[in-house]
């Protein structure tokens, strides 16, 4: 292998851990590639997730806030409305942030590579172009970050036509008028929520009983609540026998229980899977688990040491946020630099509409830790002022305390903004506050921050005598 | 034929040419309407709330049009169980998109695609345009782009053609001169792109439609970055090839520009020239 096709670090794949990966290790002063199969850097989360459902969300969004003042303004949603329009900052949006990436990469000398890779032995690995030609490189430290894709269950027959994942469902024209989203998952209940404030009938199935069952009950009740608001469904517990397209109008979709629900398009969100079959892991001798994900330690690396693999492609939390600093961290590691302390707690954000988030420890998981003694505090948005002045009523703040109700252990946050809210809740955490800083201390008058006095109130007033 | 013209001494097909030029700059080109079947028909699919009885009702106006269209329907391409022998029928069996779809298909041929004379040429380019418009909805459905809409641009994104043979035939014939197929040939190959536009936009087409027509040849002068230029001109690519009119060998097609800008690689393009078979069998099944 001569020198030009050697590397000290070759990262696989550009989203946000690879991305962090690169970074880090061209920061250290190494010979760093990064290898994408796309023409673009940035990963699924620019192309199909994060980035254009988010674009979607804030239009959603911004339509509420016209027909919240609809006593100013004559507003009313045009009939032949298209999704095209309604993401129309989409492409200058992923062109802007997929430049500024590219830019960061080779700003730092990352050199980069349009092509697939797969192993050929533990340090070399053989790039595939578009254009047929082949050429191997080798690392001293190789990061696979390929991400992953929607899953493809037997029984869903996607057509990205009518039944759509969510890598197509943004490829269609026009809003329909009803939407079948199979799942109950963070992009399942995103774009549910979207479509229904966008004027779509739309219902939501899933085996569990409520959505996005990692999050706090309330916090997800709360969540229902406003999606049913919308005129949106939730229809939980169900299995599914059998989905097709009737060929004529509709998605038929067959449930466990007899039931046959119809509608014009389909959403399948079954979760997703990681994208390692090009990779050829046998070749190097990693064995992926059961559900096709690479193992690692706690350093984010796999069977071999010099091997790391980082973001979706281990699974779960599957946030950008911590898929970038997994990259970083994989990065710290093997090039033996300090990655200082290990989050210890990571906020989860989800941008349904509402917003949902938490950090820290459930009511549900601090009642079992702490012997069904804690404490809990609530603050609704319709009570404090801002969220008044806002028009941002339907939300929940709620801090979860131990028994004595003076250590907080988690807060969980439905409402508008609070993927932000929490940030103030987390560093809270992080420096072991207790409740009574949140009641002592004074706010910003009127913001929505002023929930956290309200909720630590709620907990003082609790407190055993 | 305007005077200044008139008085230089033109090879025929210039001739030709430059009356063309003249009439497609004042805007004096006879453009087809689109046959009344085909807008009701694309107003009517593109209705949610439209039912299946006003589409059956809606073709069986036109005798012929929905003669074609159950003779397509029984075809082995859309392998009925039983015989199709009525409208209804036919819209249960294919459904209201797949029904409309045809129906349009069917009207265009008849109000567009047909020229005295030269039967052969139009069923030739005819063929293009189907093969193309089922071609960019598998190109569609691989790379995540819409799909709905990519037939009816790979469909017409020569429709220009057959609109300019038309016409050159009427100026031919004004100028009592005649021209070989070559001649005509290279007129629809400058012109088609200019005419089809004006077409389809006085059609009220999608407006995707347009930039199908005005973009699949150069791709890269799209003004805002879309697929459907590049999708429609890998269609065009791929449907003259599987119809042996521009015979390219799998790798040479590899590189071609469009093949990269869609990012393919090759077992993407393997998995499209798989399709090859279905898109020939459904396009003899439209070819009546």
């Amino acid at each position: 292998m001569s020198l030009k096709n050697h590397f000290d670090m070759l990262v696989i794949g550009s989203g946000p851990a690879g991305q962090k990966a690169a970074i880090q290790g061209a920061k250290a002063g190494k010979r760093v590639a990064m290898v994408e199969r796309d023409k673009q850097v940035g990963g699924a989360c620019v192309h199909h997730g994060t980035i254009p459902s988010k674009t979607l969300r804030e239009s959603a969004l911004n339509m509420v806030r016209f027909q919240r003042t609809s006593n100013v303004f004559d507003f009313r949603l045009r009939d032949d409305l298209t999704v095209p329009a309604l993401i129309e900052r989409l492409d200058e949006v992923i062109q802007a942030h997929s430049a500024f990436m590219a830019a960061q990469l080779d700003r730092n000398q990352v050199t980069r590579f349009h092509a697939r890779a797969k192993f050929v032995s533990e340090h070399e690995v053989e790039f595939t172009t578009p254009k047929r030609t082949t050429e191997r490189y080798s690392a001293d430290v190789i990061v696979v970050a390929t991400g992953s894709r929607p899953r493809r269950p037997d029984n869903v027959p996607v057509d990205h036509e009518h039944i759509l994942d969510s890598d197509s469902i943004l490829s269609m024209t026009y809003l329909p008028k009803t939407l079948t989203v199979l799942g109950g998952g963070v992009i399942a209940s995103e774009y549910a929520s979207f479509f229904a404030l966008l004027g779509v009938q739309v219902v939501m199935i899933d085996q569990a009983d409520r959505p996005v069952r990692f999050m706090d009950a309330e916090i997800t009740d709360g969540f229902v609540q406003a999606f049913q608001a919308t005129g949106g469904r939730y229809y939980g517990e169900q299995k599914i026998e059998e989905v097709k397209w009737d060929g004529l109008s509709k998605v038929m979709t067959r449930l466990g229980n007899g039931e046959t629900l119809d509608s014009e398009k389909m959403l399948m969100a079954l979760g997703r899977v990681a994208n390692i079959e090009d990779l050829n892991l046998a070749a190097v001798g990693i064995e992926p688990t059961p559900r096709g994900l690479i193992p690692v330690d706690e350093f984010f690396r796999t069977t071999l040491p010099h091997v790391y693999a980082v973001g979706d492609v281990i699974g779960p939390p599957s946030l950008a946020s911590c898929s970038m600093e997994q990259g970083r961290r994989a990065a710290c590691h093997a090039l033996e630099i300090d990655p200082g302390h290990p989050a210890e707690m990571v906020p989860m954000g989800i941008f349904t509409v509402p917003e949902m988030s938490s950090v820290g420890i459930t009511e549900e998981k601090a009642v079992s830790r702490h012997g069904g003694g804690a404490l809990v505090g609530r603050a609704r948005f319709q009570e404090i002022a801002r969220g008044q002045i806002s028009g941002m009523t339907d939300g929940l703040l709620k801090l979860v305390a131990d028994p004595q109700g003076k250590k907080l252990l988690g807060v969980h946050i439905v409402g508008e903004g609070a993927t932000e809210l929490v940030h103030i809740g987390q560093m809270g955490l992080l420096a072991q506050v207790e409740i009574d800083h949140f009641v002592e201390n004074i706010f910003n008058f009127p913001t929505m921050a002023e929930t956290y006095r309200v909720a630590a109130l709620d907990i003082v007033k609790q407190r055993p005598r | 034929m305007p005077d200044a013209l008139a008085s230089v001494e033109l090879e025929p097909v210039e001739q030709i040419h430059a009356t063309l030029v003249d009439r497609i700059a004042k805007d004096e080109l006879k453009l087809p309407l689109l046959p009344q079947v085909a807008t009701e028909v694309l107003n009517l699919t593109s209705d949610p709330d439209a039912d299946m009885a006003k589409l059956a009702t809606l073709i069986q106006q036109d005798q012929a049009i929905a003669g074609q269209v159950l003779k397509i329907a029984n075809s082995a391409a859309y392998a009925p169980r039983s015989p199709i022998v009525s409208m209804q029928q036919a819209v249960s069996w294919l459904g209201m998109k797949m029904l409309g779809e045809l129906a349009l298909t069917v009207s265009i041929e008849n109000g567009v695609f047909r020229v005295q004379g030269y039967e052969p040429e139009i069923t030739s380019l005819w063929r293009q345009a189907l093969a193309s418009g089922l071609y960019a909805k598998e190109i569609a459905r691989q790379g995540r782009h819409n799909v709905e809409g990519a037939f009816l641009c790979g469909l017409l994104h020569t429709i220009g053609k057959p609109i300019v043979l038309q016409a050159v035939l009427e100026i031919q014939h004004s100028m009592s001169i005649t021209l070989e197929w070559q001649a005509f040939s290279m007129l629809l190959d400058v012109h088609h792109v200019q005419v089809g536009a004006a077409a389809v936009e006085k059609w009220k087409l999608p407006p995707q439609v347009k930039e199908a027509i005005l973009y699949y040849r150069d791709f890269t002068q799209v003004p805002n970055p879309s697929p459907v230029a590049m999708v429609t001109c890998l269609a065009d690519c791929l449907a003259s090839n599987i119809l042996g009119l521009d015979l390219l060998d799998a790798t040479t097609m590899e590189t071609l520009p469009v093949v990269d800008a869609l990012n393919l690689y090759p077992d993407d393009m393997d998995e499209l020239h798989g399709q090859a078979d279905k898109i020939l069998q459904a396009v003899d099944a439209m070819v009546v």
